[in-house]
C-alpha cells in the first residue's frame, strides 16, 4: 500500500550568547575542563534564583525575523518537570504556554514553504557520558540558551526534512545567533515521523527520533523509518508511539521508551522570572538589526554567479557578506570563484574565515587580474598571500610586485624580449619547423619568451607577437 | 478526588522513588488530604479572569550579559556530590 509521510521537526538551536540564559558564566565551554562553566544556579543549590539574560531575548527576536515569525510582545517561561542526572534542578525552565516566538515560514531553495508553529527560548541539559557501570555528568552546558523551532507538519519526504535543516542552520548562522557548529551540538534535530494511506484525513501514530546532529543522519533517519513504519503497517501492525534512538554507525533506529506525555511534565508556570512584555517599538528596533539572508543574497546575485556556486557560499555568511561588499559583476564572480574553488579547498581555510581580506584588497586583485596584470595562475597566488599572516595587509598590488607576479603587457618591452630569444641559436630549428608548418614548436617558443622574461609576459600577447614576426 | 495506589506508583516512577508498601499507603492520604483542601478553590467562579502567574507586579527583570567570576569554584561544588571522578559529577548508569 502507499502512504503519505508526515514529517515534524524540532530543531534546538544553541545561541551563542557570552553568558548562560540564567546566570552569569560563561557559555562558551568549547575547550574548558568539565564542570569548570558552573555557577550555583546551575548547579541548582537551595535558594539560587535565575537571572534572565537580556541578550537571549534580543537574540530570540532576530532568529523569530529570519523565519518569518511573528514576535509574541507577552512571554513567560514555565517548569517542565522531568528527573535526569542532566538536569540538577529536577525541572527545565522553558516557555510551554507563552513561546516568544509566534508563527512563521521557512522558504526552502526549491520554494516550498514550511510552516514554523512556534519557537520559544529555554535552558539546555547538561552532558552525560555513558560507562560500563556508570555514568560521569558535566554541568558545562546546563543552561546554555537554546531557541527550540517547532515545524508544522508540511514536511513529506527524506529530502525536504534534509533542506529544511541545513536552511535553518543557515538562517541561523546569517542571523548570527548561533555558532552553527554541528559537530558541537549547536544544532540539534528531532524527527518524528508518522505514515498515512495516501487518501487518509488524520496522521497516523508517530514514532519520533531525537538528539540527530547532522542533515545527513536526519535524511537516513526519515527514510529508514519510513520504510520501517510501511512494513509493520502492510503487515497489519500497529505503530507504537515512542521516541527512537539513532544508530549512524548501523544506519537505524532502535526503541528506547515509550513516549512520557505532556502532564508527566507536570507544566507549571515558573514563579521566579517575571514575563517579558515588549513593546511594539522594541520588537522593531530589534529585528530591524537583522543582517541579509539567504533569500535577500539569491535576489541579488541570481544573475550574477551560478547557483552552485552561489548555495555553496551561502554556507558561509562571511564570504557572503564580504562579497555583497564588492560592487562591479565581474569582481563579485572572480572572488566567488576564488573562495569557491581556492579559500574552501585550503587547509587552514576555517581560520582564514575568521579574518578575511578587506573588499578594497579584492577589489585590487579583481583589477588587476581584468587588465591582465596578473595571470590566473599569479591571481591565485596572490589571493591567497592576502591571507598569509607575514604578507596580509600590504595591498594586492604591493604582494604582486615584491613576488614579481605582475605580468609585462608592454608591446614594445614584449616585442624586445621576443627579439632577444628569436636571435639565440638554440631557438633557429624551431623557428624554422614553424615556418615549415610545424604548428605545435610555437608552444616551445612561447615558453623560451616565457623563461626570458622570468615568467612575467602575458604568455597569450606573446604568442600574437611571435606569430606576427614568423610570418 | 480519588487517589489510587497506581497514581501514587506513576509519580513515584516519575521521581525514581522506590516507595515501601506503607509509604504508599501514607502518601496515598496525605495527597487526598492535601487535594481536599485546595479543591475549596473551585468554589470561586474564575470564567473570566486571567490565571495569576505572579502576585508581584514585576516584568522585564533581564541583566546584561556580562560573565561574572563565581565565589563558588568547581571543587566546592563538586565536594557537595557523593561521588565524583574525573571533575565530573559520577552518578549510577542511566540510559
Amino acid at each position: 500500500m502507499k502512504y503519505l509521510p508526515t514529517i515534524g521537526i524540532e530543531c534546538h538551536v544553541q545561541l551563542c550568547t557570552k553568558t548562560k540564559l540564567f546566570s552569569e558564566v560563561d557559555n562558551d565551554a568549547r575547550g574548558k575542563e568539565p564542570n569548570s562553566c558552573v555557577s550555583p544556579v546551575d548547579y541548582a543549590l537551595p535558594g539560587m534564583l535565575p537571572r534572565l539574560n537580556g541578550e537571549a531575548i534580543r537574540l530570540a527576536i532576530l532568529a523569530g525575523h529570519a523565519m518569518n515569525c511573528k514576535i509574541n510582545p507577552h512571554s513567560r517561561f514555565d517548569r517542565k518537570h522531568y528527573f535526569y542526572p542532566d538536569s540538577p534542578k529536577g525541572y527545565q525552565i522553558t516557555q510551554f504556554y507563552h513561546p516568544i516566538i509566534g508563527p512563521g515560514y521557512v522558504e526552502l531553495p526549491s520554494g516550498t514553504k514550511i510552516r514554523i508553529e512556534h519557537a520559544h527560548l529555554e535552558g539546555d541539559a547538561g552532558k552525560l557520558t555513558h560507562f560500563e557501570t556508570y555514568s560521569l555528568v558535566d554541568l558545562n552546558r546546563v543552561d546554555t540558551p537554546l531557541i527550540e523551532i517547532v515545524s508544522m507538519p508540511d514536511i513529506h519526504s527524506a529530502k525536504d526534512a534534509h533542506d529544511y535543516c541545513k536552511e535553518l542552520w543557515r538562517l541561523m548562522c546569517h542571523a548570527g545567533v548561533t555558532y552553527g557548529d554541528l559537530y558541537n551540538g549547536n544544532m540539534r534535530f528531532d524527527i518524528n515521523v508518522s505514515l498515512a494511506p495516501e487518501d487518509a484525513k488524520e496522521l497516523g501514530t508517530r514514532a519520533e527520533v531525537k538528539n540527530l546532529n547532522s542533515f545527513r543522519s536526519v535524511e537516513r533517519a526519515v527514510t529508514y523509518e519510513i520504510k520501517r513504519q510501511s512494513k509493520l503497517l502492510d503487515s497489519g501492525e500497529k505503530i507504537i508511539q515512542e521516541t527512537r534512538g539513532w544508530n549512524d554507525a548501523e544506519g537505524k533506529t532502535t526503541g528506547q521508551r515509550s513516549k512520557e506525555e505532556a502532564k508527566d511534565y507536570r507544566y507549571m508556570p515558573e514563579p521566579d522570572l517575571p514575563p517579558i512584555n515588549l513593546t511594539e517599538e522594541f520588537i522593531e528596533t530589534e529585528s530591524a538589526k537583522l543582517p541579509p539572508m539567504p533569500s535577500d543574497y539569491r535576489n541579488k546575485l541570481r544573475g550574477i554567479l551560478k547557483e552552485d556556486i552561489l548555495e555553496i557560499l551561502l554556507d558561509y555568511p562571511k564570504l557572503m557578506q564580504k562579497i555583497s561588499e564588492l560592487e562591479s559583476t565581474s569582481t563579485i564572480s572572480l572572488i566567488a570563484n576564488l573562495f569557491t574553488s581556492v579559500l574552501l579547498a585550503e587547509e587552514k581555510s576555517a581560520e582564514y574565515l575568521n579574518d578575511l581580506p578587506s573588499a578594497k584588497e579584492l577589489k585590487e586583485l579583481a583589477e588587476m587580474n581584468e587588465k591582465k596584470e596578473l595571470s590566473s595562475t599569479a591571481t591565485k597566488e596572490v589571493f591567497l598571500r592576502l591571507f598569509d599572516p607575514q604578507m596580509k595587509n600590504r595591498g594586492a598590488k604591493n604582494i604582486a610586485k615584491e613576488l614579481g607576479l605582475i605580468q609585462e603587457n608592454n608591446l614594445d618591452a614584449l616585442e624586445k624580449i621576443v627579439d632577444t630569444v628569436l636571435a639565440k641559436p638554440e631557438t633557429q630549428k624551431a623557428q624554422t619547423d614553424f615556418k615549415a608548418g610545424e604548428e605545435k614548436v610555437i608552444g616551445f617558443l612561447v615558453g623560451q619568451v616565457m623563461k626570458e622574461s622570468k615568467g612575467k609576459a602575458n604568455p597569450s600577447t606573446v604568442q600574437e607577437i611571435l606569430r606576427k614576426k614568423l610570418s | 478526588m480519588d487517589i489510587k495506589r497506581e497514581n501514587i506508583l506513576h509519580l513515584a516512577s516519575l521521581s525514581e522513588f522506590s516507595l515501601s508498601e506503607a509509604e504508599i499507603n501514607k502518601l496515598g492520604e496525605d495527597l487526598k488530604d492535601i487535594i481536599k483542601y485546595i479543591s475549596q478553590l473551585d468554589q470561586l467562579k474564575t470564567d473570566n479572569v486571567e490565571p495569576t502567574y505572579q502576585v508581584f507586579e514585576m516584568e522585564n527583570i533581564w541583566r546584561n550579559d556580562e560573565i561574572i567570576p563565581q565565589d563558588a569554584e568547581r571543587e566546592m561544588l563538586l565536594a557537595l556530590t557523593k561521588e565524583e571522578q574525573d571533575h565530573q559529577i559520577k552518578v549510577p548508569k542511566v540510559l
